[in-house]
Parts: C-alpha cells; sequence; structure tokens
C-alpha cells in the first residue's frame, strides 16, 4: 500500500508525472485525446466484460486491505476495544477516547507529547530537506564539472539501504564520548555531542539519520525539476545581466515551486512514518524525546492491545495531515500569486 | 596550442575557473559526507574485535577479514531470512506489476463512467502512512488466517496505488493506433496488455520493479507487526534487529556491522544495475542547457 511516498519517482519523458499530477490536466497527451473520440465506440463495446477483469485485483485488493481498513479505524476511534479480541467485542463510547488521549493523565501526557516530537521531527526534516536537495540538485545538474552522475548515484543508494541498517550504523557512529562522529568534530577542533544518550539532542539526531537517508531522493526530484526550467529563460536573464544569486532567486527558485511543493508533502508524509530508529535505538527515550507517534500508535494500539485510544491517535494524526497538506497547498498557491 | 586539440582538463569540461573549483570542492564534499556511513559499515565490519573497541577509533582495520559474517550466522538464522525476504520482495513485486498493468491500462484507455473519480480515490491512497491502518490491518489478516506468516505480510501488499499511478501515466503515452491494430487482428484485452502495452513501457516496468522490490525488502513495520515473533518467518531486516541485544559496547561492532551489511547489498546492487532505466531516463531526457 503506502509504498509510494518512498517509492514516488519521476516519468522519463517531458510529461512529469508527478508534477504533473499536482499541475491538474495540464499535461493531457494530446495524442490519446485526439483519438478518443473515433475509438470511443470500440473501447465502450470492449470495456464492458474486461473492465471487472482490469480493475477487479487492484480494486479489490485496495479496498480490503486499505479503504475497509481505515474505515475502521475511523469506527473503532469511537469504540472500546482490545485489539486481541475480534471488532464484535468493541463497543461504543462516543468521544471519550479523544477526551482521554488529550486529557491531563498519563495516556494523554504520553500521546501529547508524541504528537510534539512528530511535529518537530517533521518540521525538522522538512526544513533541512528541502534546501539540500536544491543545493546538491544544482552540483548534480551543473555541467561546469564532472562527477554529477557520480555524486547522484552516492546520493541515491543511501535511500536503497533498509532503515533497519542505516539505525544500526548510526547507533554505532554516534556513540557519545570518543564515537566515530565526535571524533571527526574533534578532529575538525569542534565540540563533540551526546547524541542520542541525552534528551536535548536525541530528537535533533535522529532527524539527521533521516535526512542522510532521504536527501538523495529528493535531490532526484530537484533534478527532474531543474530540467524542466527552459535554458532560454537562463539566456534571456544572462542579455539582461542578471549574476548567478540573481538568476537563482529569480528563475530557479520560482520555477522550482511546483517540484519544492511536492517535495514537501512527500516529506512530511515520510517524517510521520519514523519507527526504526525509535524502535530500535532508543525506544522513544530517554524520557520520551523521541517517542514518536508510528512508534507510539503501535506501542498502545498493537503492544498494550489499546485498540480503541489507538485508533483515536491515528485518527487525529490523519486529520493533522490533511490540515498540514492543505496549508502547503494554499502556501504554494500564493506564493504563486505573488510571483 | 597544439595541445589545445588534445586538452584534457580532469574532472573540468573547459579551463577551470575559481567557480569551477569551489563546484568541485563542493560535490567532493557531499559525496564523502553521504558515503561515509556506508564506508564506515563495511570497515568495521571488516575489524576484529580488538580494532573496534580501540579508541580512539580505528578506522581502517589492519588485517581485514570476514569472521564476523561468520559470526552473524551463529546469532541469526541468515540463511533462512534472506530466502524470506527474497519470497516476500519478489512475490509482492509481482503481485504489484501485475495489478498495476492491468488496472494502469484500465485508467488510461478505458472510458467508463466514474474514472476520474474512482482514480481520485486510488491516487488519496497514496499518501496514507501505513501506522493510520495497522491497528485494524493487523485484526483483519487475522480473520483471514494468514497472521504469523509470510502470506501475511505478502497479501496485502499485492495491489498499491502508487504502481496503478505510474502504469497510467506511461500507457497513456501508447499510441492507441497500436492497441486498435492488434484489436482488429483478434486480439484479446489481456492479450493487448501483455503483447503490446507492457513491452512499449519496459523502463517504467522496470523502475516499478526495481522500488517495489528495495520497498518491500527494506519494508520493516508491517512484517514486525504481523509476524508476531515468529523468528522462522523474519526477514533478514527484522532478524538483523536481534542482533541489537549484541550492540551494547563496541565489543561486537563488527558483527553488528556485518550484519548491516549483508542487509544492504541485495538493494543497492539492484540499484547499481537498474538505475538506468530511471535515474537517467529521469534526469537526461530533459530539456538541458
Amino acid at each position: 500500500m503506502a509504498a509510494i511516498p518512498n517509492t514516488a519517482l519521476l516519468p522519463r519523458k517531458r510529461e512529469s508525472l508527478l508534477l504533473g499530477w499536482a499541475s491538474g490536466p495540464r499535461n493531457r497527451d494530446s495524442r490519446s485525446r485526439g483519438n478518443d473520440a473515433v475509438n470511443k465506440s470500440t473501447h465502450r463495446l470492449r470495456a464492458a466484460p474486461s473492465i471487472v477483469v482490469m480493475l477487479g485485483p487492484a480494486l479489490l485488493l485496495l479496498g480490503i486491505f486499505v479503504v475497509i481498513p481505515m474505515l475502521l479505524t475511523i469506527w473503532l476511534s469511537f469504540q472500546n476495544w482490545s485489539s486481541e479480541t475480534g471488532f464484535d467485542t468493541a463497543h461504543f463510547v462516543g468521544l471519550s477516547n479523544f477526551q482521554e488521549i488529550f486529557g491531563r493523565a498519563s495516556v494523554g501526557r504520553d500521546f501529547k507529547n508524541a504528537l510534539v516530537n512528530t511535529a518537530l521531527y517533521t518540521g525538522g526534516s522538512v526544513v533541512l530537506l528541502l534546501p539540500l536537495s536544491v543545493l546538491f540538485g544544482l552540483l548534480v545538474y551543473q555541467d561546469r564539472v564532472r562527477g554529477g552522475v557520480i555524486l547522484r548515484t552516492i546520493l541515491f543508494s543511501t535511500y536503497m539501504v533498509p532503515m533497519i541498517a542505516v539505525a544500526l550504523v548510526f547507533s554505532k557512529l554516534y556513540a557519545p564520548a570518543d564515537g566515530p562522529l565526535n571524533e571527526i568534530l574533534g578532529a575538525f577542533g569542534l565540540p563533540g555531542s551526546a547524541w542520542l544518550s541525552s534528551p536535548d539532542t536525541a530528537l535533533g539526531s535522529v532527524v539527521l539519520l533521516n535526512v542522510w537517508q532521504q536527501v538523495g531522493y529528493f535531490t532526484v526530484l530537484a533534478v527532474a525539476g531543474l530540467t524542466q526550467i527552459p535554458g532560454s529563460v537562463y539566456e534571456a536573464a544572462a542579455i539582461d545581466g542578471a549574476h548567478a544569486i540573481q538568476r537563482f532567486f529569480g528563475i530557479t527558485l520560482p520555477l522550482l515551486r511546483r517540484t519544492l511543493l511536492f517535495s514537501a508533502v512527500i516529506a512530511v508524509i515520510n517524517a510521520v512514518q519514523v519507527f526504526e530508529p525509535v524502535a530500535l535505538i532508543t525506544q522513544g527515550g530517554p524520557v520520551g524525546a523521541t517517542n514518536v507517534l508510528t512508534y507510539h500508535i503501535r506501542r498502545v494500539g498493537i503492544e498494550r492491545s489499546e485498540g480503541g485510544l489507538g485508533s483515536a491517535m491515528a485518527v487525529t494524526l490523519m486529520l493533522a495531515l490533511i490540515v498540514m497538506i492543505v496549508a502547503l497547498f494554499a502556501l504554494a498557491r500564493r506564493g504563486g500569486d505573488e510571483a | 596550442m597544439t595541445a589545445r586539440t588534445i586538452s584534457f582538463y580532469g574532472p573540468f569540461r573547459r579551463k577551470p575557473a575559481l567557480g569551477d573549483w569551489l563546484v568541485l570542492t563542493a560535490i567532493i564534499v557531499v559525496a564523502v559526507m553521504a558515503a561515509f556511513p556506508l564506508v564506515w559499515m563495511v570497515l568495521a565490519s571488516l575489524e576484529t574485535p580488538a580494532e573496534t573497541m580501540r579508541t580512539p577509533p580505528v578506522w581502517f582495520p589492519a588485517t581485514p577479514n570476514l569472521n564476523a559474517y561468520g559470526q552473524v550466522a551463529g546469532v541469526i538464522d541468515a540463511g533462512r531470512s534472506f530466502i524470506n525476504s527474497a519470497i516476500v520482495a519478489t512475490v509482492t513485486t509481482a503481485g504489484i506489476l501485475l495489478t498495476s498493468l492491468l488496472a494502469g491500462f484500465a485508467f488510461a484507455k478505458y472510458e467508463f463512467r466514474g474514472r476520474s473519480w474512482l482514480f481520485a480515490a486510488v491516487i488519496a491512497t497514496m499518501f496514507l502512512p501505513p501506522i493510520i491502518t495497522l491497528i485494524p490491518l493487523y485484526r483483519l489478516v487475522g480473520y483471514l488466517h494468514i497472521d504469523g506468516n509470510l502470506a501475511g505480510v505478502i497479501v496485502p501488499n499485492l495491489a498499491n496505488a502508487f504502481g496503478i499511478f505510474l502504469m497510467r501515466q506511461f500507457i497513456r503515452g501508447v499510441p492507441n493506433e497500436l492497441i486498435d491494430a492488434a484489436r482488429i487482428d483478434g486480439a484479446s484485452e489481456l492479450r493487448v496488455v501483455f503483447s503490446v502495452v507492457a513491452p512499449s513501457v519496459v523502463p517504467a516496468i522496470a523502475a516499478l520493479a526495481l522500488f517495489a522490490f528495495v520497498y518491500h525488502w527494506n519494508s520493516y513495520l508491517w512484517p514486525l507487526t504481523v509476524l508476531e515473533g515468529n523468528t522462522s518467518q523474519y526477514p533478514i531486516v527484522i532478524s538483523l534487529s536481534r542482533l541489537l541485544s549484541y550492540n551494547r559496547g563496541a565489543m561486537n561492532t563488527g558483527l553488528v556491522m556485518a550484519g548491516a551489511t549483508m542487509a544492504v547489498l541485495p538493494p543497492v546492487i539492484l540499484f547499481v544495475i537498474l538505475q538506468r532505466f530511471f535515474v537517467d531516463s529521469i534526469v537526461n531526457t530533459g530539456v538541458k542547457g
């Protein structure tokens, strides 16, 4: 199901699939549109029985394993239900799950802490990933110096590494006292960090680990966006005497807006999924500093079997995501009007 | 001046200016930082326990050896785990390719009422983080009696909105004349998909296959949840987490890094082999300059 955000990619043709999707029907394939009128009749005739064969498997699977569970999550958020038992044991409790997860007792405190941690983690990831992806994208895209393709391969290969291996490696690199990273910082005369072992730095350390793993993917998105900017725009700017920095802020960045919007949406959705480093290394600690929602919801809803509470948390996360994504689109649209 | 014709500027495409040196430096710095954790992982896996415990850290093993790789097999059933991972990733990928190709064809080439509405609904599921559906899904596979085994890991993932989306985008570019010619020759709709449409979108199929395989090889949350401690069914990434108990202190760093290296190799090798199918085509077929 959710293979997507992690696996989104761009098309090989000038028709940009993901960016095209974000921009609506602008990229309609003119050839197929031209033939629609001619072929409509034959398509209709053939379609009736074969449409079931074509769409049946995919829609059935998505229905059973994505749509129904999503509706069940919403339904369960209003029920008292142990996930150890069948759905028939659930009984309606109104909004009390939501009252509890936002309440003053420990359930509420832990959830609100996880919500804040997730927001910080998401914000930190997006704020680092987007600028770095543009910077690295420019390094890959430029053609003054060789090595762009090699850089892209190295950057993107980190994205292929299982998160669990990333977590294992960073758990060693982040060793406090004289771990490898602190040794390197020391060699440059910089102070070391407690990394994952201090509540002040643990969440930031997980953000860095995430950025290291994902930046290659967003770099490829940025490069795809850069290739869509016509060279003639730069030539015109050069004739007008715009220097490199003016060209970047005047042309490159505004024309990358759609790419950056898409990157931001995917970065947010990826960020709320962080699980392995927390489950493996920190278990949400120290003192709850890395307790993020995917980890917390699974712990409450499955390990502690409190399916109703866990579902209420999942619904809250879903609502927060919808608000966030709508806000991102609104922001991008406003920026577009100004430009 | 004769040197002009055979001039070679190393990494530069012309006589380097200051800016070119800065760009080159930046590329090298970024590449080193990106590669460092993985290089360190491999180097540490080749060190002796005494070396991994030394402070300051030993960066390069004096006598590289593979002992740690042998030790991994003593802690986890690495062979069994690799087979489990291969089954999960291969079967899931095959399922995703099949369902995506068929549904992508229908969304691209059939006219039917509610098409755009249905397509939008499929796309919406793309943006759903797995944790939202995890709790009921965990119970649902219990009802289907596929919990605790590989079928439970595989079956819920056999269709995928991203795959449908990708296939639909590419199949839209396949000329209708090609499809109609096959129909006039009497080909069934399924035959049209497999012998006309699929060969026309091979790069997209390769890209989807790579992404699906890597994603499901690396997948952690769902297998961990559905397998519920049934260690004989664990894929390699979950077995690896059992090395964690050996992960306290520097003593077993080599062992942990050997396990991590083993899990990293299949997806990264696959990526290096198949990357021309997508990254190159994404970047290089665009308007450049």
